[in-house]
């Protein structure tokens, strides 16, 4: 039945449903996969197809599917451990893709030109490449194009006039907002469809009806989800026999609980916080290099140890239900390291951007080397979190079981690990490089352990829910606090006198300010200069605005609540009709 | 985001369809052969053959009711359980999976028989009944009894997950 394919959506809803309830005639409804027209009748390129020809066309259709990249162990992974750990996978390969962009125009606009005008970097004669470089990053690396300071201010001549200052700024300006936008999206429409009007997990129909994951191929799996399934029924029907109102002096107890890890955890955080910037305040010193990985390996440290702490805080609390559970940890664990970037960005902009004369160097080197510790202490973590548990589980405390795999864990040191190479790509334009060499690995990495180590979930569901928190974490507080250290950088701090792109300028966004200047001279692009006078320097213009889209912000809510009110009446129509015509 | 996947394409099902039993299914499509695979081959796949609910999917997707499928049943049943149809359509298919008497209305033997296959039948007797009494009281909004379709979209939209568990990836 090809033509329901051409009606719009909503007609073609009502087509099914009228299609479902005449049962007699058995008509299929087709859903187009792709978005040519099923030509079912017509493979006439079949009759060519000679055995030779067919399986050059698999090698071929099967080495499509493997620039797909990784479809076969996505695959593999959601058939034995379902959707929920799948998410994990799918998130590390969309912040991939995210890095693989920013390498492309990184390279492609700021370094490239600079290669081709200026092949040899100006290395000073006593600085030779020693292995210690990979790691802390400093040394020959700072005199190469990896860091601010070694790019040039002039405008290189060549084919073409190119801007180096301009490039550099409206490169990092257009990605970021591209990013900024990408984020936007996908937040709106994961809200859209997984947010809204999403009810609570522990009720039975849901459980019966809707939780089956049809992608688990694995018979093992099968037979553990069924196990886990009975288990769940098993327990939500005792706690329907035995619901107890709690008393008052209980609700106090678990309240004082609650309170006193709230302090805790947050105390923690704060320390955390204050030790990294006394070390780092006592210890910064140019000439040991190997001191200067000393404040990453705490860093990483904390982040690897403190949530451990969070999660055995969560074991002596009592939740009403397992979401509250989890988004407290996560809440927790959010503030540890937003209070730990936190710190290392208000010492970066503070003292350092006083201290050095090459000072975005500087800060671009303490990144790379908490991007490549961030790496081996995810290795390590995998190593501890994933492997010991197992063998601890299965051979001396068989009590404890097999581990599970912590999405929620692993998915917020994904988000870190992106924030660092977000806020680092204005002071190191080629640190997505590394950031996708640390990605592809972890993948692997992360898969040979999930695959070696680690059980399927136990509960099933919220899957889509962590997915859009997962997405709206990652765009606030963590893109918009990279965004924001970064426009701070470009607007207040004076860039460096003696390196870098923006040398001899009072701050980077004045580059625009000259740019313009220059273009007024040009008859043909006063419309430009119009722009930047009258839109973005006016005040008036962003004040109106601002008005306007708070009155239509504050429109739609009145729609949504005006709506909300509509659904409940008809819901009321709905029971009474059944009432009173039974 | 992330979510979305390869789009396969009819080439790539017709190519699995065939390979379930290549000496049954000719490579030329364009004199509409009347061409069944019965159900064992289907529900030999690897996709569907740990699926506890793989009959009643063959089932609901075959023309004769049987579970012997045409490459046309082939085909619809690997695009509604693919990522990219839309959940009304989804909903639709899947009450039709759990309505095992084909009455176009859930009844309580049908979640009792779906119970029992996401159970292992390890459940009691008492257990079962009172699991499906549950679903019932929670489900049903027009107090008849049994879900009907529209009882049972009016839960699919508020299970956001529906639509990535209700999907084989092939």
């Amino acid at each position: 039945v090809k033509e329901f394919v051409a009606l719009s959506t909503r007609d073609r809803i009502r087509a099914i449903r009228d299609l479902a309830m005449s049962f007699e005639e058995k008509k299929h409804i087709r859903w187009v996969l792709t978005d040519k027209q099923l030509n079912l009748y017509c493979y006439t390129c079949n009759k060519l197809h000679s055995q030779s020809l067919r399986r050059c066309g698999y090698s071929i259709r099967s080495a499509r599917q493997t620039l797909e990249l990784w479809q076969g162990i996505m695959k593999e992974i959601g058939g034995k451990f379902g959707t929920s750990v799948l998410s994990y996978f799918l998130f590390l390969k969309w912040l991939l893709m995210f890095n693989i962009f920013s390498f492309l125009i990184n390279f492609g606009f700021i370094t490239i030109p600079l290669l081709v005008y200026d092949p040899s970097p100006n290395i000073p004669p006593n600085v030779s490449f020693r292995g210690l470089e990979i790691l802390t990053g400093a040394g020959y690396f700072n005199y190469t194009v990896m860091y601010y300071g070694g790019y040039s201010n002039e405008t290189l001549i060549g084919l073409v006039d190119y801007n180096m200052q301009l490039a550099y700024f409206f490169t990092i300006a257009v990605y970021m907002v591209l990013c900024g936008i990408a984020l936007i999206f996908s937040m709106a429409s994961s809200f859209k469809e997984n947010y809204v009007l999403a009810d609570t997990v522990s009720n039975s129909a849901w459980q019966l009806l809707c939780s089956w994951d049809f992608s688990i191929t694995n018979e093992r799996a099968v037979r553990q989800r069924k196990n886990n399934l009975r288990v769940q029924l098993k327990e939500s029907l005792s706690e329907r026999a035995q619901r107890e109102l709690l008393t008052l002096s209980e609700k106090l107890k678990h309240f004082g609980v609650h309170l006193g890890s709230w302090l805790l955890s947050t105390g923690l955080a704060v320390g955390c916080g204050a030790s990294i910037y006394y070390l780092y305040a006592a210890n910064w010193s140019l000439l040991q290099e190997a001191e200067t990985l000393l404040v990453p390996f705490v860093v990483s440290l904390m982040n690897l140890v403190v949530p451990l702490f969070y999660s055995l805080f969560n074991k002596f609390e009592h939740y009403s239900s397992l979401g509250r559970q989890i988004y407290a940890l996560v809440v927790r664990n959010v503030l540890l390291k937003m209070s730990i970037l936190a710190v290392l960005c208000y010492y970066w902009m503070n003292v350092v951007a006083e201290k050095f004369s090459c000072w975005e160097s500087m800060v671009g080197q303490a990144l790379y080397r908490l991007v490549i510790v961030d790496f081996l202490f995810l290795m390590l973590g995998s190593f501890f979190g994933e492997f010991l548990s197992n063998v601890i589980g299965t051979r001396l405390l068989p009590r404890l079981g097999v581990p599970e795999f912590d999405v929620a864990r692993n998915v917020l040191e994904l988000i870190y690990a992106q924030t660092l190479a977000w806020i680092g790509i204005y002071f190191s334009p080629l640190l997505p490089a590394i950031q996708i060499l640390k990605f592809f690995i972890l993948f692997y990495l992360k898969k040979v352990s999930l695959t070696q180590n680690c059980q399927p979930p136990r509960r099933t569901g919220r899957a889509a829910q962590m997915q859009t928190i997962f997405i709206a974490l990652l765009f606030f507080p963590f893109f918009v606090g990279a965004l924001s250290i970064v426009a701070y950088t470009a607007w207040r701090l004076t860039p460096s006198e003696q390196c870098g792109p923006f040398r001899g300028l009072n701050n980077t966004f004045s580059v625009v300010g000259v740019w313009i200047d220059d273009l007024q001279e040009i008859p043909a692009s006063q419309w430009v200069v119009w722009i930047y006078q009258n839109v973005i320097r006016s005040e008036i213009f962003y004040f109106l605005i601002t008005l306007i889209i708070i009155v239509i912000i504050y429109i739609f809510w009145q729609v949504t609540q005006g709506r909300k009110q509509l659904i409940g009446q008809l819901r009321q129509q709905i029971v009474n009709v059944s009432v009173l015509h039974p | 985001m992330g979510n979305k996947q390869t789009i396969f394409t009819a080439q790539q099902l017709f190519d699995r369809y065939r390979d379930l039993a290549p000496q049954l299914v000719p490579l030329d499509y364009t004199n509409h052969p009347d061409v069944k695979l019965p159900y064992e081959l289907i529900g030999s796949m690897p996709e569907l053959k740990d699926n506890p609910f793989r009959q009643r999917i063959a089932e609901v997707f075959s023309e004769d009711g049987e579970g012997n499928m045409t490459l046309d049943d082939f085909l619809d049943m690997f695009s509604v359980l693919s990522e990219m149809a839309p959940r009304d359509l989804k909903a639709s298919y899947a009450f039709k999976i759990y309505d095992f008497n084909n009455d176009d209305f859930i009844c309580k033997s049908d979640l009792e028989k779906t119970l029992n296959r996401l159970t292992r039948n390890e459940l009691t007797e008492d257990e079962v009944r009172m699991v499906c009494e549950k679903v019932i009281d929670e489900a049903d909004l027009d107090n008849d009894g049994r879900l009907s379709l529209e009882d049972f979209q009016h839960m699919i939209v508020r299970a956001p997950d529906f639509l990535s568990t209700f999907h084989i990836r092939i």
